[in-house]
């Protein structure tokens, strides 16, 4: 017992020491579940462990691809690409990084153990060149393939293999679970899941650090009015996110600061496109409407997403006519107009449709997915109210909501697209291609909606080397997605984060916190 | 006495089964966690492999079996959120609620009784109403605008306490106490009042209205008679018949206690089995919640049972006939 009092005295005095130097301690509401950077592919695990490990290539503040632990790439013709590594990188735990990680890590995050498997779906091969050279060869053409890598992080082949971690585990867990070696910034020094997550400086890190920070605590903080307490009293220096309703109260506020920005992620409303019939309230059983186009068209004109924007999400939102926002590569220029918010025009192609008393229908909606998910649904539900579409809301938790869209149980629904390769094709992979298995396409696509041209331009896009010409089709199918109105694209969902008045930072589009570009001052 | 307990163990066996049972059939309708466990580039297959992996493509009666298997053995499989094994974090959890439960059942008992006795003797007095005016408060608010209230003036507004946490812990090897580090400590004292003030007022209302009941009988009225001395009067002789519906409630609420702890330490970011449970309802991960629900239910039924038998201990009349006057 005395012992351990002196240990604990011995350990308060340590801690008493640390925290006189740079220590930035920040809480999000999610918890990476896992260190292991192939094991999920979800925004919390890539972001937190981006500090840690490294890809090939990473982006920089504007989302930019810059060099990682490769210096250059070019194309092999129409072969795949060939990427020049970094020399004279060791992991944290000293190994010396060579092509040979490479390799294994692709065989690791390719594997069916892993969430990563689809971004390697177009290689067909990864072949060794020499010590610091490797090949990436694809089936087809790829333009976009380092821009698809930027989130694949190597792994030391020797730290894996020693560790009984060759492949990741999702259901059990293993040594890389808990702990990680990458070439990061930052190197993992503790890790309690759900509760504390220690991070520290690399001191033989390749880079040349532009932050001041000697420790870096992760606490995950799921209560939204707990964090900001937190951020107000100090306790800590940064919380992601602040409720939208609490943002301007806490900028007001001395000693906080609140950083807005327009995250990846587009809200829409998705419909059935190849079900028959309605499935909810009074009117199930009747021929679907959505099945028309003009009511589509007229579900567009109705939502007034200015409103939306306004009152619900409090002006930090932008509004979106595309499946996705204008920061990501081959975004549509020309198409950028949403259908305008005109009752008269919506009714009159209601009138046009046949359906000039409404209809009612049942309109399913996430309430812990998005911001404020379910109070953008209420609004919507009022305003396809004025045209005489009575929708009855059913909002749940995320966690039964796929299994909902999945079964098809819904007339109407509300979908959140980031894309993770931060490029317009994405989404028309996920949610407009017709679903095919085998093919692995259209996964997300719950409203079946199909167009040939669509299905024939995605082939074409994926392996477009040539800019202007990809950038030309993926113009095209933009123009179908909004003529036939695949989805009613709502806005850009906002990013709110927090941070004491003496945190200087970057807020980066895709949501991830880069400890590099923290300063504490 | 025996016979007593085994009939109430037995008992107990049949309510932890009949528990498992209800929780685990509802964990069908707490939603999906393969979607959780997989990102948003996965495809039908993955969600079938994990699935099959998981184990969650069999029937329910050979789920409930596997799991009832496991659970006797002290196994409870391994988290889906963690990948590590379900006894081992709750091991980890454990002494975190434990803590803030013991503290707080302190806090309630003493200052429950003490209020309680207090508020009956002086039952006139000013402070006496002032204190039973106040002790409304803590049983009509709702436990987490109490948390969001402390929070607001002690962290935010004065900065005296920390806002969230547990402060820093010393790890004894088989527990990890907050009791040794000033952080800790400090960290304690808002979740602790949090939690513990609802029980306070709800036993020093008890306490007084029994205590109220007890001193208008005529044995107190004898002993006064008799020239004995206040004090004697009421913690001897009154006080101790006031006891016995007193440790009931008592009992009962420290098991509530622990199992309400989720309010508070969901407020709080307090890291105990309770804000555990919270985490994995909503990642749907249903190793946890079947081991926290069957956690909570042991602990309800061992309550009950020390609450019986300190009926024998404290109450006489309960020896006399004492294999069928009570059930």
């Amino acid at each position: 017992m005395l012992k351990s009092l002196l240990n604990g005295a011995l350990a308060l005095t340590l801690l008493g020491t640390a925290a006189s130097a740079e220590t930035f301690r920040w809480a999000s509401k999610t918890d990476p579940q896992t260190m292991d950077p192939h094991a999920v592919n979800s925004a919390p695990v890539l972001g937190f462990l981006n500090n840690v490990y490294e890809g090939l290539v990473r982006r920089g503040k504007t989302m930019a691809i810059e060099g990682a632990l490769a210096e250059r790439w070019e194309a092999i013709g129409g072969d795949g690409w060939r990427f020049f590594l970094r020399k004279g990188v060791t992991f944290q735990d000293g190994a010396a990084f060579t092509a040979e990680d490479v390799l294994f890590s692709y065989q690791r995050a390719s594997s069916e153990a892993a969430d990563t498997a689809s971004w390697f779906a177009p290689v067909s091969e990864v072949k060794i060149v020499d010590e610091f050279t490797i090949d990436f060869l694809t089936k087809a053409p790829n333009p976009i393939f380092p821009d698809s890598i930027a989130n694949f992080m190597i792994m030391d082949k020797g730290w894996a293999e020693a560790n009984s971690a060759v492949l990741p585990s999702k259901d059990e867990g293993n040594y890389a679970t808990l702990n990680a070696n990458g070439t990061g910034a930052f190197k993992l020094v503790e890790r309690q899941p759900g509760l504390k997550t220690v991070l520290e400086p690399f001191e033989n890190w390749w880079g040349k650090p532009e932050h001041n920070i000697t420790r870096a605590e992760f606490t995950p903080i799921q209560n939204p009015a707990t964090a900001v307490a937190a951020l107000i009293s100090g306790d800590v220096d940064m919380i992601n996110p602040v409720p939208i309703q609490d943002a301007e109260r806490l900028q007001q506020r001395g000693g906080v600061t609140v950083i807005q920005g327009i995250e990846a992620r587009v809200i829409m409303l998705g419909m059935p496109h190849k079900a028959e019939m309605l499935k909810y309230t009074a009117d199930a059983g009747k021929p679907n409407p959505f099945l028309d186009v003009r009511v589509r068209q007229a579900v567009a004109h109705a939502v007034n997403v200015e409103a939306i924007l306004a009152k619900t999400m409090r002006g930090a939102a932008a509004p979106a006519s595309q499946l996705v926002s204008p920061a990501m590569r081959g975004y549509s220029p020309s198409l950028e107009a949403r259908p305008a918010y005109d009752l008269a025009k919506a009714k009159s192609l209601l009138a046009d449709a046949g359906y000039a008393d409404g209809f009612t229908f049942g309109l399913k909606c996430p309430n812990d997915r998005y911001l404020n998910d379910e109070a953008v649904c209420q609004a919507v539900v009022s305003m396809l109210a004025q045209i005489g579409l009575k929708a009855e809301l059913d909002a749940m938790p995320v966690r039964n909501y796929w299994t909902e869209l999945r079964a098809d149980n819904y007339d109407m629904y509300l979908l959140g697209w980031s894309p993770g390769t931060f490029d317009a094709e994405h989404p028309i992979r996920f949610l407009a291609a017709t679903p095919n298995k085998e093919k692995k396409l259209g996964s997300w696509n719950f409203g079946d909606f199909s167009n040939g041209r669509i299905d024939e331009l995605l082939p074409m896009i994926q392996s477009e080397i040539d800019d202007g010409k990809r950038q030309e089709m993926l113009n095209e199918s933009a123009k179908i997605l909004q003529d036939e109105v695949a989805y009613v694209p709502l806005y850009v969902q906002p990013l709110v984060w927090g941070t004491g008045k003496n945190i200087a930072l970057t807020q980066r589009p895709d949501n991830f916190l880069i400890l590099r570009w923290v300063t504490v001052n | 006495m025996l016979a007593f307990t085994i009939r109430r163990t037995f008992q107990s066996v049949v309510v932890l089964l009949v528990v498992g049972l209800v929780a685990f059939s509802m964990f069908r309708f707490v939603g999906d966690p393969v979607d959780n466990m997989l990102g948003q580039e996965r495809t039908g297959a993955d969600i079938e492999r994990l699935r099959t992996q998981l184990g969650l493509d069999q029937p329910f009666p050979v789920q409930y079996f596997k799991f009832l298997r496991g659970a006797v053995q002290g196994n409870f499989g391994v988290s889906y959120r963690q990948g590590r094994a379900v006894s081992g974090i709750i091991a980890e959890r454990l002494p975190a609620t434990l803590e803030l439960a013991a503290v707080s059942a302190i806090l309630a008992v003493v200052f429950g009784f003490g209020l309680g006795v207090f508020t009956a003797i002086r039952r006139d007095g000013w402070a006496a109403n002032t204190i039973m005016t106040l002790s409304l408060v803590g049983v009509s608010l709702p436990t987490f605008l109490i948390g969001i209230l402390l929070i607001y003036l002690f962290s935010v507004e004065l900065n005296w306490l920390p806002s969230f946490g547990r402060g820093d812990v010393v790890d004894l090897g088989w527990w990890r106490t907050g009791l040794l580090t000033e952080s800790g400590l400090k960290a304690l004292i808002l979740p602790a009042i949090t939690l513990g003030l609802y029980q306070m007022t709800l036993i020093m209302r008890l306490v007084r209205s029994e205590m109220l009941e007890v001193l208008r009988q005529d044995y107190i009225r004898f002993a006064r008679a008799r020239g004995l001395k206040e004090r004697v009067v009421h913690f001897r002789h009154a006080l101790k018949n006031t006891l016995i519906p007193v440790i009931t409630v008592t009992g009962l609420q420290l098991g509530s206690i622990i199992a309400f702890a989720i309010i508070t330490e969901t407020v709080f970011q307090w890291p105990g089995v309770g804000l555990l449970f919270i985490n994995s309802i909503q990642f749907v991960d249903i190793p946890i919640m079947a081991a926290y629900l069957m956690l909570i239910s042991v602990m309800f039924v061992g309550i009950n049972l020390v609450v019986d038998l300190l009926y024998f201990a404290i109450d006489p009349r309960l020896h006399v006939g004492s294999s069928g006057v009570k059930g």
